[in-house]
This record gives C-alpha cells, sequence and structure tokens, in this order.
C-alpha cells in the first residue's frame, strides 16, 4: 500500500497508544449494574488507570484517553489526574451508546462534550465512537462543537482528511484504528488468548506496518475482564513500548498531537 | 497500590486465595427436569461422583486450604462430599440454594438467601462466613441482605487487585474478596483451551501478579465440562499450585481466614456501588 504522507523529520513512524476508559458507563450503558460479574468496569478507575499513568510515565509517552461521560462523573478525579499529568482526555459518548441514537446523538454528543470541558477547563478536540458505531450525522456535529479529529473508522493505515457531506475537509482530519487486531478486547473477549501470544501478534503487527507507511494505532482499556488494566496485560503494554521503542525512527504521539501535524501538513494527506 | 504500599503481612508479597464451586446438580437443573439428568446434562454430577475427589486429593498433596463454594441444593444431594471437604480442613461458603440468579429474584431474595444460609449450617454445623453469587449475578439488595444473615464476605466482584471493605447498610460492613477471569477454570475450558494452554495461561497470570504484589484468587469447578475435575485438569491445577507454592512471598489463607486478616488491618470502608 503506498498512500500519500508525510511524517514529520527523522520520523518513519509514528506510534499512538490509544486507552478507552469504558468504565461502568458500558454496564449501564447495557442496563446491567456494575455489581459481581458486571464490575469490570469499575477496575478501569479503581486500578486500571492509575496503573497506566504511571507506567506511561515511566516511559514517558504521550498517549490518548478516550472518556465516556458517564465514567467522567463516576471518576472525576481519576479524569483530572489523566489531564493533570498531561496526557490527552478525548471523547467517547455518554453511556458507551454502541447502538444507533437517532435524534438523541446531537445532545448525547454535546452532553459527554461539556461534561470532560467543564471538568477539566479544557474542551475535547478528539473523539471516538462507542463500539465503531458513527453515522453521516455524527461528523457534522463533531464540527459543530470545534472537534480537530475523529479516530472512529476502520478504513484505511493512514490519517486522512475528514469528509463532511462530502467534501474534503482541512479543519478536520479521521485518524483510523482497527478494532478486530489492534485491540486488546478481541483477543480476550473472544478467543481468550494467552496474554503472551497477543504480544507476539502485536509484535508482529508492528513489524509489517513498520515496513509499510510507518502507523501504528494499538487500542486498549484498562477494565478487567476483557480489558488489559490487570498485571499481565499491563505488562503486554510495557513490553510493546520496550520493543517499539527499538525500532530506529519512531516516534510517540498523541492523537491530538498527530492530528494537528496532519491538520498543518493537510497537502500531504488524502 | 504499590509494592511499597505493601498490604499483606510482614516479609509477603502475595496473598492466595483457593476456591473451588462446588456447582453440581443445581446448574445442570436450570436446563432439565430431576429426571433427566442424563447426556449432556450430567457434567454436574461428574463433579459429584469424580471430580470434587480428585480436587481433595490435589489439595491434599499440595498441603493447601481451600474454600468450596457450596449451593445448599447441591449440599443436600451430596452430603458426602460435603463432610469429605470439612474432614480435609476446608471451609465451606454458600452459594444460592439452587444456583439462583440474584439479580432476578426481587421479593424472594430474602428468603432464597435464608433457606440457602439455614440448609448450609444444618449441613455443616456451622454458618458460612461468606457468599458468592451464582451466575456472577447480584441485586442492590443483595450485600444488606448478607450483613442481615451474619455474613464477613462476598467474593463475587471482579474490581480490584485487593480485598476491600463494603458498607452494606445498617452501620453494617463486609469484606469484599475479588476473583479473577483469567484464574477461573471456565473461562478457559468452556471454550475450549487445553489444560496446558491454561497452566501457561495461570502461570503467566500468576507472575505479573505476584510482581505487582496482588491479591491471587483461583477459581476452580469440580464439574466434568468446565471444571477442573477431570483428572488431566486436577494434574494441571495441582502443578499451578506447585508452581505458586515455589514463589517466595505467596501465602495461603481461606477465604474467611482472609476476609477476618484483611479487614482486622485495613477497617476503612467504602460505600458499596449502588
Amino acid at each position: 500500500m503506498q498512500g500519500k504522507f508525510r511524517w514529520p523529520d527523522g520520523v518513519r513512524c509514528v506510534a499512538l497508544l490509544s486507552v478507552d476508559f469504558d468504565g461502568p458507563s458500558h454496564e449501564i450503558g447495557r442496563k446491567l449494574r456494575p455489581l459481581g460479574i458486571n464490575s469490570w468496569g469499575r477496575y478501569a478507575g479503581r486500578r486500571g488507570v492509575p496503573r497506566y499513568l504511571d507506567l506511561f510515565e515511566k516511559h514517558s509517552i504521550p498517549a490518548t484517553f478516550f472518556v465516556p461521560g458517564y465514567d467522567a462523573e463516576c471518576y472525576p478525579q481519576v479524569v483530572k489526574d489523566i489531564h493533570r499529568r498531561g496526557f490527552e482526555v478525548a471523547a467517547h459518548g455518554y453511556l458507551h451508546e454502541g447502538w444507533a441514537l437517532g435524534d438523541e446523538e446531537r445532545e448525547l454528543l454535546s452532553r459527554t462534550h461539556h461534561i470532560l470541558a467543564d471538568l477539566l477547563g479544557q474542551a475535547p478536540v478528539g473523539w471516538r465512537s462507542p463500539s465503531g458505531r458513527k453515522t453521516a450525522r455524527t461528523m457534522r456535529v463533531l464540527k459543530e462543537l470545534g472537534y480537530r479529529y475523529d479516530s472512529s473508522d476502520k478504513d484505511y493505515d493512514l490519517p486522512y482528511m475528514a469528509r463532511i457531506d462530502g467534501e474534503r475537509r482541512t479543519d478536520m482530519v479521521e485518524i483510523p484504528n482497527n478494532t478486530y487486531s489492534l485491540d486488546d478486547f478481541p483477543w480476550f473477549k473472544f478467543s481468550m488468548t494467552p496474554a503472551s501470544e497477543v504480544l507476539e501478534q502485536w509484535r508482529q503487527e508492528f513489524d509489517s506496518l513498520y515496513a509499510e507507511n510507518g502507523y501504528f494505532m494499538l487500542t486498549f482499556h484498562p477494565r478487567s475482564g476483557w480489558g488489559s488494566g490487570i498485571p499481565s496485560r499491563a505488562k503486554v503494554i510495557e513490553e510493546m513500548i520496550r520493543y517499539i521503542r527499538q525500532h530506529d525512527g519512531v516516534r510517540f504521539f498523541s492523537i491530538a498531537g498527530l492530528a494537528d501535524w496532519c491538520l498543518a501538513n493537510h497537502d500531504y494527506f488524502e | 497500590m504499590t509494592t511499597s504500599n505493601n498490604p499483606w503481612p510482614q516479609g509477603k508479597t502475595c496473598g492466595v486465595l483457593v476456591t473451588v464451586n462446588f456447582d453440581a446438580e443445581s446448574v445442570d437443573l436450570h436446563e432439565v427436569e430431576p429426571e433427566n439428568l442424563f447426556g449432556r446434562f450430567s457434567y454436574g454430577r461428574y463433579g459429584m461422583r469424580a471430580g470434587v475427589w480428585r480436587l481433595l486429593d490435589m489439595l491434599r498433596t499440595q498441603g493447601v486450604k481451600a474454600t468450596f463454594f457450596v449451593p445448599a441444593l447441591d449440599a443436600e444431594n451430596n452430603p458426602a462430599q460435603v463432610e469429605a471437604i470439612l474432614k480435609d480442613g476446608h471451609e465451606v461458603a454458600a452459594r444460592g440454594y439452587a444456583f439462583e440468579d440474584h439479580s432476578q429474584l426481587r421479593d424472594n431474595e430474602r428468603s432464597v438467601l435464608a433457606r440457602a444460609h439455614h440448609a448450609l449450617e444444618k449441613i455443616t454445623g456451622k454458618a458460612p462466613l461468606g457468599w458468592r453469587a451464582p451466575q456472577g449475578l447480584l441485586s442492590p439488595a443483595t450485600l444488606g441482605l448478607l450483613c442481615e444473615l451474619g455474613y464477613r464476605y462476598d467474593s463475587s466482584f471482579q474490581d480490584d487487585d485487593y480485598p476491600y471493605v463494603m458498607e452494606c447498610g445498617g452501620g453494617r460492613d463486609i469484606v469484599e474478596l475479588p476473583s479473577f477471569q483469567m484464574l477461573d477454570d471456565s473461562t478457559l475450558y468452556a471454550p475450549r483451551h487445553s489444560s496446558n494452554r491454561v497452566l501457561k495461561t495461570w502461570k503467566e497470570e500468576f507472575d505479573a501478579m505476584h510482581d505487582a504484589g496482588t491479591l491471587v484468587t483461583l477459581t476452580l469447578h469440580a464439574r466434568g465440562d468446565y471444571g477442573s475435575g477431570r483428572a488431566v485438569r486436577a494434574a494441571a491445577a495441582g502443578e499451578f499450585l506447585a508452581y505458586v507454592q515455589q514463589r517466595s512471598g505467596a501465602f495461603f489463607m481461606t477465604c474467611a481466614e482472609m476476609a477476618a486478616w484483611w479487614k482486622e488491618q485495613h477497617p476503612q470502608s467504602e460505600p458499596a456501588p449502588i
């Protein structure tokens, strides 16, 4: 694949770590009480996010946390800590709505936007769709709310300029991800693959992408259950950081940081 | 919590709970009538005829005291097995009467909990101190009702690396002993992973938990389908416990011992989730 792109001078590969907070919002949105076996989301606020903050600080890695509005209401201090310790907080639905929203969409996008803006004193500039659910209306509303990037689409291995109502925008960029392979939950929800084998697979993914365009976006969740907040899987994230760092010309970006580069160099992206 | 803030006894780094979900016919009876517990619905009976005896042998070999969570109906139907568990010095704790979904019991929940409680007390001669939700499901009333019955701990949540204490109404509180999905045999045997792969996974999980200094809760089932009652799987569980035992700083307790010790050392409580 030969796409149109340009990375900053000296950068051969950009690496992005994205954390989908997915606390109790995930269960509440599905009408489940966060008790017993449905308490995995609580782990994110209690243990997973603090563990990640320590990990990213230890390795001086910028990372982006996509936070559902409801979880920010449940764990305001934890979300403030993410921001205070220098990491990006972006939006991720209110109750992690993995279903069609219809006419409610505008109100819900706006609600989480204001929850995060009020909590942090700074509005989010990025959004990721919960469960990959997004409509033609979504980008319009995000644009109106002032977002600079979306990170929901699965259709490319490079950032590209967003299309809104068929028009190529130069003020909003799509930063794609892939939730079949470069996301923890399929391995830990469907195939129940041992952590060490997921690490092996992600290293191979990195090798292939490094050899191509050099765009590597990894997504994981700080919850227990199908997430990666627990010690064994946080260790996999740490091993990936170490592995990626061994390669020449790799630079870690927050997603907002990469989005800003792309927007400033939009002629070089499709 | 970091290792510099070690919550465990001096010189220890990793508290280990071995738990066995007794889950016998009470599970299969959700699928078929009592007269039809045959064929694919006889895996629970396998746990009683073969599985639980193998697990008891394995635990004796390893010298580990475990906590068995026992649906009261299964205890009534299999008293010899319960007696053998107690004779070996293991703890018997509660797990519903007939493996009910407690999130759906509504007004019946109080009577179901009381019935199971008293049935188990009658069989074992001692009121159970701990409870684990059948199917992992609770209602907002469950913890309060458990406290009213005198329970000291629950072991149904999967939301922390350590035990913690929750308020449960009326000035009472209850210790939560969280478990871990990847250290539950059914997580990997239900989707048909091999016993070698399970052992490999458990060792990986334990290594990382030991490094982090967390609670380690192993959950086994006696059943013949997704449990560890079959010979090769009981052996895998034994090999895992041997692996845990050779690591410095790891120490075993029954759930009741852990709950009492934790509450004494870390009495501060927090509100229940709902």
